[in-house]
């Protein structure tokens, strides 16, 4: 079911290399439709999914990461329509049409162990989910800002820097993505480690809840990540930390995101499996 | 009605004469009323630049027109036409709809693509209108054009990137700071460039000009030019930590912003990007300044060369944008082809439309006896048989490849049909047409 989307993503992802390579306004609102029409096939997919398993589907990797390029599509499009701006298009949909490929090929089954079958996991991995899409815009954001920065400083004003918006525009568009995903970052975390306390006295023989700590790498990594974000908002608003600081920063962030997201949640993490 | 274009710019005549010939500088409005009542032309549009001044004219006939128009613009800037005749341009049909579009599409500037032509010629047409000087052609010819400039400057590069150092800066800061709104500036030196950098940024709505000078002075002048505020010398380094963009032209021999400077001005702003303007030949900041992480620093030369690069880019989208003229050109000759058929076609339908109200008139006397809903039906049937018959014919005459298949075309129907008044056909053998239908169609 999630080959669809995938499908209709590849395309938007072609429609916007070509309006960023051709800058064609009419191939760019093309590129947009495409996308608004995938973004709603797969709220569809989702939606089927939730009925059929009676919850939002991601109580499984795959699943979740779904779910997750689902958000990001509609966190894209949001930026997208507000600051009228689709050169940053041709960066995200690699990225979306890439992991999407993971729930397309192996979906998954979508298996509900009783101790997660309470609303504050939903809160907790749907907060977690977004906040990770926002981590995913900021971080292309921030190294698109790199290359334009770059491209500014050694007065190699070609192919990149006619096409890339300005520096200010990327540096706000960072901004805003690294505040709000690191809200949901907050409220994730913060969900997770009361719900975990909740759960722990309430199954005293589950070994996974038990085993939940800071020795898991997957909440480890996660905590890194909060921090590294906390930092980058309070070095913004207390050290003046924008621009090329603040960019780098994001790119960090997300990488530890992503290193959290695939590798470590598939083959590492010893406690956090579900 | 033909398109007619009568005019004089840059490709023809030097300045000295364009200036004499200039209607921009005064009302347009009134010149293109004066052409209007003077002229036998149907519809008029001026359109006047500092490089052209053109006159399109929807006439019947151009030879008289061109005449007219020469004695005007004689008259009207007090200039002997002998000054000006030899550096006329005059088109016809087709070719001044060619013309218009190329010059609405930028092809025509000076500076090829430059943004400001497009809203000339808008307003040249609006100008027009306003007075009732415009019909039919020349709104469809004037529309087409701004259809064509949009998708020139939409499809291609053409208008993209600025042609003068001073634009080259401009864009180069909106690249670093987005919208310049609530932005600091500090000028210093006061030069033309910095005085013409100042004045585009201030057009983007900079928050703060200010302007430094060794001496006082000059730095007034620009000040009160560009609603700006003179500091003393002395306040410069000041100046600069507030600054977000610093334009330097002094006639300095050594440089007057060194690293330190930028250092002790950079250190405060924390990690805001500071953009040098260096527009001075010797230049005027140490090149180690660029080292320092959040300045851009760039000189005349980096300027120039965004400019040559820019010059260069344009030129190699010049035949794209030639290409979208041509193309629409064509479909613009479909159109006006199209229109010519449309007095055969009109006589055609008349034609027909007699022979049926003929008919049914000969049989009055048998349909009498039919009740009136009969009567109603098959006066509808007829008419319907009438039109379908004509459709496929009047979609053919409407879409002929080019004028000299539709003259022949509008003969042939003309004849086969005995029509009266084809479109170069005299009106005069009107009443014998109709008197020979008559007299064969009456019972």
């Amino acid at each position: 079911m999630n080959v669809l989307p995938l499908v209709l993503y590849a395309a938007a992802g072609l429609a916007y290399a070509v309006h960023f390579a051709r800058r064609q306004p009419q191939v760019g609102r093309l590129a947009t439709t495409l996308l608004i029409f995938a973004a709603l096939t797969h709220t569809f997919v989702i939606g089927m999914q939730t009925m059929e398993v009676r919850h939002v589907p991601f109580a499984n990797p795959s699943r979740a990461i779904s779910t997750f390029v689902w958000l990001l599509a509609l966190s894209y499009l949001y930026l997208e329509v507000t600051t009228d701006e689709r050169a940053m298009g041709v960066f995200i949909m690699p990225m979306l049409i890439g992991l999407q490929v993971i729930p397309a090929v192996s979906p998954g089954v979508e298996r509900m162990d009783p101790v997660l079958d309470s609303p504050w996991f939903w809160v907790h991995v749907s907060s977690l989910l977004f906040a990770y899409a926002s981590f995913a815009l900021a971080g292309v954001l921030g190294l698109t800002y790199v290359v334009q920065f770059k491209e500014i400083k050694k007065k190699h004003l070609g192919y990149l820097y006619t096409r890339l918006p300005s520096l200010q525009t990327l540096d706000v568009m960072n901004s805003r993505a690294v505040a709000v995903g690191w809200l949901f970052l907050t409220l994730g975390v913060a969900v997770g480690a009361f719900w975990t306390a909740q759960a722990r006295a309430a199954a005293p023989d589950d070994p996974n809840l038990q085993a939940m700590s800071l020795n898991d790498p997957k909440i480890f990594v996660a905590l890194l990540t909060w921090g590294v974000y906390s930092f980058a908002v309070l070095a913004r608003r207390t050290m003046g930390w924008s621009g090329r600081r603040a960019a780098w920063l994001s790119a960090l962030g997300f990488a530890i995101v992503l290193l959290n997201f695939l590798p470590i949640n598939y083959f590492v993490t010893t406690s956090h499996t579900f | 009605m033909h398109l007619f274009l009568l005019g004089v710019s840059h490709r023809t005549a030097p300045v000295d004469l364009r200036e004499r010939l200039d209607f921009s500088s005064r009302d347009l409005g009134a010149a293109v009323e004066a052409l209007a009542t003077r002229s036998s032309a149907a519809e008029s549009v001026v359109l006047s630049t500092c490089n052209r001044s053109e006159l399109y004219i929807a006439t019947g006939e151009q030879e008289r027109t061109r005449d007219e128009l020469v004695a005007f613009l004689a008259d009207y800037h007090q200039v002997p036409r002998d000054t000006f005749l030899p550096h006329l341009f005059t088109h016809g049909g087709a070719a001044a709809a060619h013309h218009l579009f190329r010059v609405a599409a930028g092809l025509d500037s000076l500076v090829v693509g430059e943004p400001q032509i497009l809203g000339q010629v808008k307003d040249a047409f609006h100008a027009a209108a306003e007075r009732h000087c415009t019909g039919p052609l020349l709104t469809k010819t004037f529309d087409w054009a701004f259809a064509v400039g949009k998708r020139v400057r939409s499809e291609t590069a053409l208008g993209e990137g600025a042609v003068s150092v001073s634009f080259a800066a401009v864009a180069l800061a909106r690249k670093i700071f987005g919208r310049l709104q609530g932005r600091r500036v500090l000028v210093v030196g006061a030069g033309e460039i910095s005085a013409l950098t100042a004045q585009h940024l201030r057009s983007h709505g900079v928050a703060e000009i200010v302007i430094t000078n060794r001496t006082a002075g000059p730095a007034e002048v620009l000040a009160s030019e560009t609603g700006g505020r003179a500091i003393p010398w002395s306040e410069m380094a000041a100046a600069m930590a507030r600054a977000d963009i610093v334009v330097t032209a002094t006639g300095s021999q050594r440089p007057i912003i060194t690293r330190e400077h930028a250092q002790a001005a950079t250190g405060r702003r924390r990690v805001d990007p500071l953009f040098i303007i260096d527009i001075a030949v010797p230049r005027d900041v140490d090149p180690s300044v660029s080292e320092i992480e959040q300045v851009f620093l760039y000189n005349i030369d980096d300027l120039q060369s965004i400019v040559q690069e820019n010059l260069a880019r344009r030129s190699a989208e010049i035949a794209r944008a030639e290409a979208i003229v041509a193309e629409e050109l064509v479909r613009f000759a479909a159109w006006q082809r199209s229109r010519r058929a449309i007095p055969t076609v009109v006589a055609l339908r008349q034609r027909f439309d007699e022979i049926r109200r003929a008919e049914l008139q000969r049989l009055e006397s048998r349909l009498a006896a039919l009740p009136p809903d009969a009567r109603a039906r098959i006066d509808e049937v007829t008419r319907l048989i009438v039109e379908k018959l004509l459709l496929e014919p009047t979609e053919q005459l409407k879409a002929l490849p080019d004028e000299e298949t539709q003259a022949v075309y509008t003969e042939a129907v003309n004849r086969l049909f005995r029509l009266d008044d084809g479109p170069d056909e005299p009106a005069a053998s009107e009443p014998d047409v109709r008197a020979t239908d008559r007299s064969r169609n009456d019972p």
